[in-house]
């Protein structure tokens, strides 16, 4: 079963500066209907105006991804040094036993568009860690790149406390890659721009789709550009 | 969700009273607090501030990573931590008397820091504080370690909401 999330049925948050569109639940924005999808709980579509961006707040028990499409993300936490991340670079932060953290734009002239998922760590109170890491775009373009997931031992990827993974790829027009679902596993996608077909289904740029119950995937690039996509395999 | 909402209102102008306020808050958090941090706005002129060139710096800064204290935030608090700065504490004690002026806050928690719980700072904002009717928190251990403190502080104070909202429900 492939359940749709469509772009314009998401959250939606202008506050000028921040741009963000929500596929679950977060802050004002509150439907229980869609309070996440397995251990998925938040995937915000963000773009934050030149300068701008998310002041000091803190964090408890929750890993926390930042998928940057464009631009680029400065971040700092009480974990140390400040840090700059954009497109083809990941950053996850166990917030753990707690972390306050801020990150802005970190250009004064470009916008930055960012992807920030947040997903339900497996145990509370772990030690709070961070971890940032770069790709070749090629890496992920015609394949699903692995970014995240609870073992990394063979990848370059960011270690998750949770039993969820995270992948990534881009797809020329026409393009197609699958991906075998294991029995009982569930997969969230997000067409992050372009068009993409999924088992015969359309989605566009911010369109998600719940899957449950489906033993594979065929997903295929579509109308002129491709499309980049995430793909969380989940418990 | 947490149970527990704590408010961080620091005053600080070369970030060592941030730095408290931020450990405190990291403690409100690890006792599962949901926090707020805010800055209260310098009582000095503009002109005063620009001729210090580490104020000027510091000040530009946490004008980006903060806003300033806001009407909703206390009544979304249950306790209110006010850390000042040892230089100026008339910014923190004019924010007490906001709070104080028709007693809406009183019977929440306030917990005065300052580095190293310099008496001279803390007294009249424990006057302001106690004048507001909130409950004064008994203050952040000495320790050689003042962020190690202000952290232990933040988890105390939550400890503290956490029994008395409790009790009372």
């Amino acid at each position: 079963m492939i359940t749709l999330r469509k772009s314009k049925d998401r959250g939606h948050t202008d506050l000028g500066w921040l741009n963000s569109y929500h596929t679950f639940s977060f802050g004002g924005y509150h439907d229980p209907k869609h309070m996440g999808f397995r251990a998925l709980r938040v995937l915000n579509d963000d773009r934050v105006a030149p300068g701008k961006g998310f002041g000091a707040h803190g964090h408890r028990d929750m890993e926390i991804l930042s998928y940057v499409m464009e631009g680029k993300l400065a971040h700092q936490d009480s974990l140390g040094q400040p840090r700059v991340i954009g497109p083809n670079e990941v950053q996850a932060m166990s917030a753990g036993t707690g972390v306050i953290h801020s990150e802005f734009n970190a250009s004064g002239t470009e916008p930055t568009h960012f992807l920030q998922i947040w997903i339900i760590p497996d145990r509370e109170d772990i030690d709070p860690s961070y971890q940032q890491f770069a790709y070749a775009p090629n890496e992920k373009r015609g394949v699903l790149r692995l970014l995240a997931g609870p073992d990394t031992t063979n990848t370059a990827a960011a270690r998750i406390h949770q039993d969820a993974k995270m992948y990534a790829s881009v797809l020329e027009p026409h393009d197609t890659i699958k991906y075998a679902i294991p029995h009982g596993r569930h997969v969230w996608l997000h067409c992050a721009s372009g068009h993409l077909d999924v088992n015969g289904i359309a989605l566009q740029e911010g369109d998600g789709a719940g899957v449950s119950n489906e033993d594979a995937l065929e997903m295929r690039g579509g109308g002129e550009r491709g499309a980049e996509l995430l793909l969380f395999d989940l418990a | 969700m947490s149970d527990v909402n704590v408010l961080v209102v620091f005053y600080s102008r070369h970030g060592v009273t941030e730095k408290l306020a931020l450990a405190a808050g990291l403690g409100a958090i690890q006792a599962k607090a949901n926090i707020r941090l805010r800055r209260a706005a310098d009582l000095a002129d503009r002109h005063t501030i620009d001729a210090n060139a580490s104020w000027k710096e510091h000040l530009d800064r946490m004008n980006r990573d903060y806003v300033a204290p806001r009407p909703a935030d206390p009544v979304w608090a249950d306790v209110i931590v006010l850390a000042t700065s040892h230089q100026s504490s008339g910014e923190i004690e004019q924010y007490c008397a906001l709070l104080g002026s028709d007693r809406a806050h009183a019977g929440k928690i306030a917990a005065p820091l300052a580095s190293g719980n310099d008496d001279t700072v803390l007294k009249p904002i424990y006057a302001a504080a106690a004048c507001a009717g909130l409950i004064v928190a008994p203050p952040a251990t000495d320790s050689p370690d003042p962020i190690a403190a202000a952290r232990t502080f933040g988890q105390r104070v939550t400890q503290m909401a956490r029994a008395l909202k409790q009790h009372a429900g």
